[in-house]
């Protein structure tokens, strides 16, 4: 009953779950470009996770998993969606078509099927732990589950001797990215904008919130802490257009997804996408801060998951749709699945 | 999906939503709000009261009224110069004891009496007037002090005198026509304070001292850098209010020969709660001799119902009190707020559909087919340019254009390197055309349709047209002139894009689909302007045909180009020559081989497409989130299309990326060549046109070729 008032009085007041405002990107998180700076390692068509197996770097790129000069390691018959390497050495790898493979190791061979493995991590060689980013749509289609406000993810265990599933957390908005922390597993939820943290008693806490962009994977940093990556920004007219489940209907029924007025991962200028007014172009120029639906963003956390500096590629830059980052051998690499480029980060760099 | 559909567009073609935007952007809006309380008032105490529409009643509440007016006009003057005058009460006071002591007691003429007691009552004011306006001393505490001091200099005469006036009585019946009748019924002090109103709004609306007092109270500072004498402004509203407060307290001294100790007491409270209550700002430069009069009105009903339900004296000062303090509050809060309500109910989107979006992908058959012909065209003027809208040639190949700044600039053949001012105007250039004589007529975004002559002599031609019947927005001043052209009999078409936005917002017009522009005609034969064709959707680009009969003109959210013929047989006639147009066309100029070349500013994108469906999302998205975030048609990319008198799409130029030209808002073709200006760009591009007439010019193909 409060929480129907609650609801109601939000959506008089434009408060609360109603507000179509975006946090500002500030303090910590305040705009650079570092990353359109960053030094460029690879140039690959959509790298989407990149892991560290055994001292080397390896990424997925469409269906295919590949090191960093390029050369393919293994193929698949669908879009890598998400990858994991374990300590022994063995490889965990989420397919568009919902399939989970273990390549190497002891536990080599097929797990059951899901419906959307988006981010792995291993806990031990032993053991596996699987988003499954939504169980109506498949990872490819992550832009039909945000407009239809999907909240079916899920985070399942798997002990790889046994064989045995289990799931741990589930009605999450596409739980993007995956972690080990010492006090317990984070995840982190696109569609909420925010980091939770399940403690090995099952106690579930937000741990960041409110963040101005969807994350995507996180991966520990060498100095403690962690790297997040975020895919796409939040906008207010796409806030806006999330609580109008008329138009969104319509233009689900009628538009290319890649037409939409929705978050992207590339920065596209085709005119088939909406212009909003903020990024009209004055003397052959789009402005930085022009509202946009792509961008790129790394962000460092300390230990506490409290921002501490943040990498950009702005609405004039290219290097868009961050969806994983990891910091290996003194090095932080991140893929730009948007600007189609594995890149080479400044380490500490950003606090502006 | 359909019924939903069909209600959106019935709602937007029989519901005038844009009325309420455009009532509330009307300076007398602040009216309503006293009108709608004395409406509230007089059902409430008309249907409280059984006596209270009876004719006694009303006389006397308008005896009374009468004088409040006065003073009530004279405290609106002060207060809209940024003032307060809290001793009208004690001035009244004195002036009623003068007026009964030279009237009434020594029997004056009335002739000579009255004006000797508004003089009484001014030189109070002047007193008021030269420590507030000259000395700079604080208004409120001023007037307070003078409203202590004041009552007690009466007190004191009443102490002396009060028996002695008393026994006065003038026979005159001039003072007993003052006191007891009127004309036609209406009691005399209201007939006067009718007359002082209606002069009192005709200073303040009309008049230079009544604009120096709405100047001085809405911005002190800037009034006295305009040169106006603040200090004697300020000074003289004083005056005014102490003479009003004179001429009231004749008509009281008439009424009642009264001269307690009770006359005027409690007076500034009364009336500075009516002109508050009637939106007379607290903080000056705002409000209106009516505003009072109906502010005056609801106090005086107020009160006298009040004393009529038999309230005590005590609670009739109370409701008093919380009324001007409620009037206190709506009035700040108003002020403050008014321009957000304005912002929020301004735009008002209407339903429209557009047919389904021609294809236009690479590669494809569709006649539209994305190619990149534009990439790497020469550029003229980079970096100097600032908005070259559209552009013209004179006869020694001379390039015009239109700057942001408010220049038409020129560029020197044959290597358009070297640029000067060529006249300056004000406003942003747009459409250009030359006459046979070589004048330059240009639309001028804000300012209207002006000619410039080959010695730079700048003539306006036109800034207004015939008004609308019914039309809220004033619609006879031009807002944006956008494009023109000139046909064989020198009357010049030119549009209007819009009524409803100014130059700097000509975009959000999109947001409303609504046909809120209109072709006007200029006849030089008698310098008349009018309407040719109204409600029409941002029309924007006009081109003259060849046969000089007809015109061709491009309805930019409409995304079609239709035919006018303004001359011949089907005079009067339209017909749609392209109907769905991938994009936004501007503005059409001739082609070498007798065909016509058109801009498109934008594009059309399938999710704007869909919300020019849906009304209600357009409003609530308006209302929702900030500008710059508004979903807006893409002007970023931009080309060019060739068509022909028949409507066939023979070419098509693409600029892919929109790297050098991302909004093309005009072409002309000149010498083989075909020069592309946009409104928002930085450069005139120029492109060689494969086989075209390397010799072909456009004036010849308007005028002939003469010298």
């Amino acid at each position: 009953m409060i929480a129907f008032v609650r609801r109601k009085l939000d959506e008089i007041r434009g408060s609360g779950e109603a507000a179509v405002t975006v946090p500002s990107m500030d303090g910590a998180l305040k705009p650079n470009r570092l990353l359109e700076d960053a030094a460029v390692l690879r140039e690959a068509p959509r790298p989407d996770q990149i892991v560290e197996r055994g001292g080397d770097v390896l990424y997925s790129s469409g269906t295919g998993i590949f090191d960093l000069s390029g050369a393919e390691k293994y193929r698949f018959d669908a879009q890598v969606s998400a990858l994991a390497a374990a300590p022994g050495g063995a490889l965990a790898v989420g397919l568009a078509d919902g399939t989970v493979r273990i390549i190497g190791g002891p536990h080599d061979g097929a797990l059951p099927k899901m419906t959307c493995p988006v981010a792995l991590v291993f806990d031990g060689p032993d053991t596996l732990y699987i988003a499954n980013g939504s169980e109506t749509f498949g990872s490819a289609d992550w832009k039909h589950d945000l407009m239809i406000r999907g909240a079916t993810g899920s985070v399942h265990r798997v002990d790889l001797s046994t064989g045995k599933g289990e799931r741990l957390m589930d009605r999450l908005a596409w739980p993007y990215g995956l972690g080990l922390s010492p006090k317990g597993l984070v995840v982190a939820e696109s569609w909420r904008h925010r980091l939770r943290l399940r403690t090995p008693e099952g106690q579930v806490r937000t741990v960041l919130s409110d963040l101005p962009a969807y994350p995507a994977r996180l991966s520990p940093a060498a100095s403690g802490g962690w790297w997040l990556a975020l895919f796409a920004p939040r906008n207010p007219l796409i806030e806006f257009i999330l609580r109008e489940p008329d138009f969104r209907d319509r233009m689900m029924e009628e538009i290319d997804p890649d037409h939409w007025a929705a978050p992207s991962l590339v920065k596209d200028d085709t005119y088939m996408r909406p212009l909003q007014g903020g990024a009209q172009k004055h003397l052959g120029v789009v402005k930085p801060w022009a509202p946009s639906q792509s961008y790129g963003l790394v962000v460092r956390l300390d230990a506490d998951f409290r921002p501490r500096s943040s990498q950009h590629s702005r609405a004039d830059g290219r290097r868009h749709g961050i969806t994983s980052v990891i910091e290996t051998g003194g090095r932080v690499i991140a893929a730009s699945k948007g600007g189609d480029l594995i890149l080479e980060l400044a380490g500490q760099g950003g606090r502006a | 999906m359909a019924a939903t559909e069909n209600w959106a567009r019935w709602r937007s073609r029989w519901v005038p939503d844009q009325v309420i935007g455009e009532i509330l952007s009307k300076t007398w809006i602040d009216t309503l709000i006293p009108a709608f309380f004395l409406a509230a008032v007089l059902v409430l105490f008309g249907t409280q009261n059984p006596t209270f529409f009876s004719a006694a009643n009303l006389s006397d509440i308008g005896r009374i009224y009468g004088e409040y007016l006065f003073i009530a006009i004279g405290m609106t003057v002060v207060m809209m110069a940024g003032g307060i005058d809290l001793s009208v009460g004690s001035i009244f006071a004195l002036c009623n004891f003068v007026a009964l002591s030279l009237i009434n007691y020594l029997e004056w003429n009335l002739a000579l009496g009255i004006p000797l007691v508004m003089l009484v009552g001014a030189a109070v004011g002047l007193i008021n007037g030269i420590l507030i306006g000259y000395l700079g001393l604080r208004a409120f505490l001023t007037t307070l002090v003078m409203l202590i001091i004041v009552r007690a200099f009466v007190d004191s005469l009443l102490l002396d005198y009060a028996m002695t006036i008393a026994r006065g009585f003038n026979a005159s019946a001039a003072w007993e026509w003052m006191a007891l009748s009127g004309v036609f019924g209406i009691p005399a002090s209201l007939v006067v304070a009718a007359i002082v109103g209606i002069a009192a709004h005709i200073v303040l609306t009309r008049i230079r001292f009544g604009w120096h007092v709405m100047a001085v109270g809405g911005s002190r500072r800037s009034a006295y850098n305009a040169g106006i004498r603040v200090k004697r402004t300020v000074c003289a509203t004083y005056v005014l209010s102490g003479a009003l407060c004179g001429l009231a307290a004749c008509f009281y001294a008439a009424r009642l020969s009264s001269a307690s100790a009770d006359v005027g007491r409690g007076m500034e409270v009364t009336i500075l709660t009516a002109v508050v209550l009637g939106g007379i700002s607290l903080g000056g430069g705002r409000g209106s001799v009516v505003k009072a009069a109906l502010g005056t009105v609801i106090i005086i009903i107020v009160q006298n119902s009040l004393i009529q339900m038999g309230l005590l004296s005590g609670s009739s000062s109370l409701i008093l009190g919380c009324v001007l303090l409620l009037a206190v509050a709506i009035d700040v809060r108003w002020v403050k707020n008014r321009h957000k309500i304005l912002a929020r109910s301004y735009v008002s989107p209407t339903y429209f559909k557009l047919p389904p979006l021609p294809d236009t992908a690479q590669g494809s058959d569709s006649p539209y087919a994305l190619n990149d012909r534009l990439r790497g065209v020469e550029a003229i003027g980079l970096g100097e340019l600032d908005g070259p809208e559209d552009m013209i040639f004179d006869a020694e190949d001379n390039m015009y254009c239109g700057s942001r700044h408010g220049d038409v600039m020129r560029i020197f053949a044959p290597d358009y390197k070297r640029i000067e001012v060529f006249a300056h105007i004000g406003g942003h250039p747009l459409g250009m055309a030359f006459d046979a004589e070589f004048n330059l007529h240009v639309c001028v975004g804000g300012m209207g349709l002006f000619k410039i002559a080959p010695d730079r002599t700048v003539t306006k031609l036109s800034d207004e047209t015939n008004r609308t019947l019914l039309s809220i927005v004033d619609d006879s001043r031009l807002r944006l002139a956008d494009d023109l052209d000139i046909a064989p009999d020198g009357r010049v078409f030119f549009s209007e894009a819009t009524v409803r936005y100014e130059m700097y917002d000509w975009m959000v017009d999109a947001l409303e689909a609504r046909g809120n522009g209109r072709i006007i005609c200029y006849d030089p034969k008698d310098g008349s302007s009018r309407t040719v064709l109204p409600k029409l959707q941002l029309p924007n680009g006009i081109c003259v045909e060849f046969e000089g009969q007809s015109l061709l003109y491009a309805e930019t959210w409409g995304c079609r180009i239709t035919r006018y013929w303004f001359d011949g047989p089907k005079k009067g006639q339209r017909e749609v020559v392209i109907a769905n147009l991938p994009g936004y066309p501007d503005n059409i100029n001739r082609a070498s081989d007798g065909t016509y070349w058109c801009a498109l500013c934008g594009m059309r994108s399938p999710v704007f497409d869909l919300a020019q469906r849906m009304p209600s999302f357009r409003r609530r998205m308006v209302q929702s989130i900030a500008r710059d975030d508004w979903l807006y048609p893409n002007m970023n990319t931009g080309c060019v299309i060739k068509f022909d008198a028949q409507g066939n799409i023979l070419d098509v130029l693409w600029d892919l990326g929109g790297e050098a030209h991302p909004m093309i808002t005009s072409i002309r073709e000149h010498k083989g060549h075909l020069y592309l200006g946009g409104i928002y760009n930085n450069r005139v591009g120029r492109y060689a046109i494969p086989g075209a007439n390397p010799t072909w010019v456009s004036h010849d193909s308007y005028w002939g070729n003469r010298p």
